[in-house]
């Protein structure tokens, strides 16, 4: 899952970066509302933080611009609280809306739940056979019994299951599992693969050659 | 209580005057009109004795003659006059005219009656009534009696010669008549009572409206609404104007209540973001196990917010202050320039660092008041010039003394404010480009901190756009030396 983080004051930038990665997320960030817009546009992100007051552009104009082009969810991050606000935020395409000060739990748990909404996953567990996997709890488990991943293989796995069915390319993987600062080396992707089907059985995970993985 | 209702109050004394003035101007009426009819009859009898003298009284003498009643009309005989009836008359005929034209009652058969100086009767009318007897002689013999006798009225005539004439008619016709005339005076007085009550009502229900509409909005404000207005149907009376002003007062009400509540919620605002970042920094770190170099970076970040969190609180309070008069201001002489020069030091650090040249053109310039403040303005708007400088930017700095004031001048060659803000620049929190500022840690206080520490030195101070770019912003005090008014500061509050 990648997400874009547009937030100009740096301290709390940090701190979501570094919540967020602890999550599992690979993270981008930008510090002004146009730098923004350009990474959401170009960008396949799997949820953007949006500040409202922002340079440049403030956080609105970033949202209505975006969405002339992409659906991306956007969770508002903003001081302002008034129903007014709110009712502007979610009018103008924003699908959530969170007033700071925010308790980092709770924005992970909307983070997650916007995810799962425009993934159409209605819980937090995704089955697949044998295999079980607890989005909430970042776990994967093999006939009820927790199994040893890393996180950027949970990242991996989680990504195929949310697209089960659907050829996943190995370009969208890396749009999605790695971020800017990731130097990954592409073969770092068949290594993931290879540890998972370890892991999960060999079967798990399917080689479309030429086209990408997928499962079943 | 309804009684200590105005309403009701206004209603009873209105209707009480009402009932005196009808009743006593009915009554005195009435009267009136029954010693005019009483009069009538007593003039017919008089006509109706005087030829009847000379037939049972021949030459007894002269009879005493009373002037008005000579001239008065002759009564119709009661054969030709035929029934009149007075109260087709309308009531309000002048008085005048009434008199003269007043028609006589049906009287009635006027009767006779007439005794022999022995006292046996020599005469008597068939209409007269039974028992008709001698009247008891009178002190004086001579001369005429009325008397009322029963329903009867009678005039008695002894003559010198002991003889006695009596001329009566019955009075019933003109009772019945007075009796009509009371009747239709109770109504029409009943009728203008009623109509008066009826008018007064509607009088005072339609006057005392305005004081039902101004409680009712002033229980709403009262409940919270402050955008309630009186509805001001009428401008004109007293309670028009007196809803004017209350609706004046209740808008400026709102307006001063709008701006605390903004300034309220801008205050909170501003302390959401540090907040948000030392509630985010702690919690993302304590997620798991840090490296030390880890936990001093959010050590760091959570500093930087709560200095940011006590900058912001330090200048809300000495806001607070500068509102309430409390702020302790000393009363010393002091030169402008010097004060100025020493500021411009003082920013030389960031404006080097900035790329900007400070020129400074100072020029003696004496003045009262708290020279830490004034330099605490000084700062504040060179700290301003050199941030909004762009690098290799210039700003200037000038003090002299000008036509009993001293003028500060801070001017920059930046971008300017955009017009649009100017009127604005000095409001609480009210920023150009609301986030670049938040993020240089700058509270959106300083220059509503500047206008108060200025107006409590009697100064005023002006932002504007050079023409050839940039801002500038010109503060005035009151010179002092120079003698003239304001040069004495305001009293402070201790």
């Amino acid at each position: 899952m990648r997400i874009l983080i547009v937030e100009d004051e740096p301290d709390l930038r940090s701190g979501l970066t570094r919540a967020l990665r602890d999550e599992g997320y690979a993270v981008d960030t930008a510090d002004n509302g146009e730098d923004g817009l350009f990474s959401a546009e170009g960008t396949d992100y799997d949820a953007i933080l949006l500040d409202v007051m922002l340079p440049g552009l403030d956080g609105w104009e970033v949202l209505r611009r975006l969405r002339q082009t992409k659906r991306t969810p956007v969770l508002i991050l903003t001081a302002r609280d008034t129903t007014r606000d709110r009712v502007k935020g979610l009018d103008t395409g924003a699908d959530d809306y969170v007033v700071k000060p925010f308790d980092l739990p709770e924005l992970l748990a909307r983070l997650r739940a916007l995810i799962r909404r425009t993934t159409n996953q209605v819980s937090n567990q995704i089955v697949l056979g044998d295999v079980t996997i607890d989005t909430a709890a970042r776990t994967v488990a093999l006939k009820r019994k927790p199994i040893e991943i890393t996180a950027r293989e949970y990242a991996l796995v989680e990504f195929l299951a949310r697209h089960r069915g659907e050829v996943v390319t190995r370009t969208q993987l890396y749009e999605h599992l790695f971020d800017e600062n990731d130097s990954s080396l592409s073969n770092l992707l068949d290594v993931h693969v290879s540890n998972i089907r370890k892991k999960l059985g060999g079967d798990f995970i399917t080689t479309r050659r030429g086209h990408g993985y997928c499962i079943e | 209580m309804i009684i200590h209702s105005i309403k009701w109050r206004l209603q009873a004394w209105h209707g009480f005057l009402l009932v005196c003035l009808v009743t006593g101007l009915m009554t005195g009426f009435y009267v009136f009109e029954r010693r005019a009819w009483l009069q009538a009859i007593d003039n017919n009898l008089q006509e109706a004795a005087t030829p009847l003298l000379p037939r049972f009284a021949p030459p007894a003498g002269r009879i005493p003659e009373r002037g008005p009643m000579d001239r008065r009309r002759r009564p119709p005989p009661p054969e030709e006059g035929g029934p009149r009836l007075p109260e087709g008359r309308p009531p309000d005929e002048p008085r005048g005219d009434r008199d003269a034209a007043r028609p006589l009652p049906e009287t009635g058969d006027v009767y006779f009656a007439a005794w022999g100086e022995n006292g046996h009767q020599i005469a008597i009318s068939s209409n007269a009534p039974a028992g008709l007897e001698l009247p008891p002689a009178p002190a004086s013999p001579q001369g005429r009696q009325l008397r009322t006798r029963g329903l009867n009225r009678e005039l008695v005539q002894f003559v010198p010669a002991g003889r006695c004439i009596l001329v009566g008619t019955s009075m019933q016709p003109a009772l019945a008549e007075l009796h009509r005339l009371g009747v239709a005076l109770a109504v029409i007085g009943a009728a203008i009572v009623i109509t008066g009550l009826a008018v007064g009502w509607w009088l005072a229900t339609r006057a005392l409206r305005p004081i039902a509409d101004i409680s009712q909005a002033a229980r709403e404000i009262a409940e919270g609404d402050l955008s309630k207005r009186i509805n001001a149907s009428e401008t004109e009376s007293e309670l028009g104007q007196l809803t004017a002003v209350l609706n004046s007062t209740f808008a400026r009400l709102e307006t001063a209540f709008a701006q605390q509540q903004q300034f309220t919620s801008d205050a909170a605002h501003e302390l959401r973001t540090p907040v948000s970042v030392i509630l985010t920094q702690i919690q993302s770190t304590l997620n798991k196990e840090r490296s030390p170099a880890e936990y001093c970076e959010t050590l760091e970040a959570c500093q930087r917010a709560a200095q940011r969190m006590r900058r912001l609180i330090e200048s809300l309070l000495e806001l607070a202050r500068f509102d309430a008069g409390a702020a302790q201001l000393k009363q010393l002489p002091f030169d402008l320039a010097t004060v100025a020069g020493d500021c411009a030091e003082l920013v030389q650090p960031l404006a080097h660092e900035r790329g900007v040249m400070i020129f400074s053109e100072l020029s003696a310039a004496n003045c009262q008041g708290d020279p830490e403040r004034v330099g605490q303005v000084i700062t504040n708007l060179l700290t301003n010039a050199v941030n909004y400088s762009r690098n290799g930017g210039e700003v200037w700095i000038r003090a002299k003394a000008n036509n009993g004031q001293v003028e500060l001048c801070v001017a920059d060659n930046g971008p300017g404010i955009p017009a649009e803000h100017l009127p604005k620049i000095f409001d609480r929190f009210y920023r150009v480009d609301a986030a670049r500022t938040a993020a240089q840690g700058r509270t959106g206080l300083g220059l509503a901190i500047c206008k108060a520490i200025v107006a409590a030195h009697s100064g005023s101070i002006v932002a504007t756009n050079r023409s050839g770019g940039g801002a500038e912003f010109t503060v005035r005090l009151p010179e002092s030396g120079g003698g003239g008014i304001g040069t004495r500061l305001p009293p402070v509050n201790p």
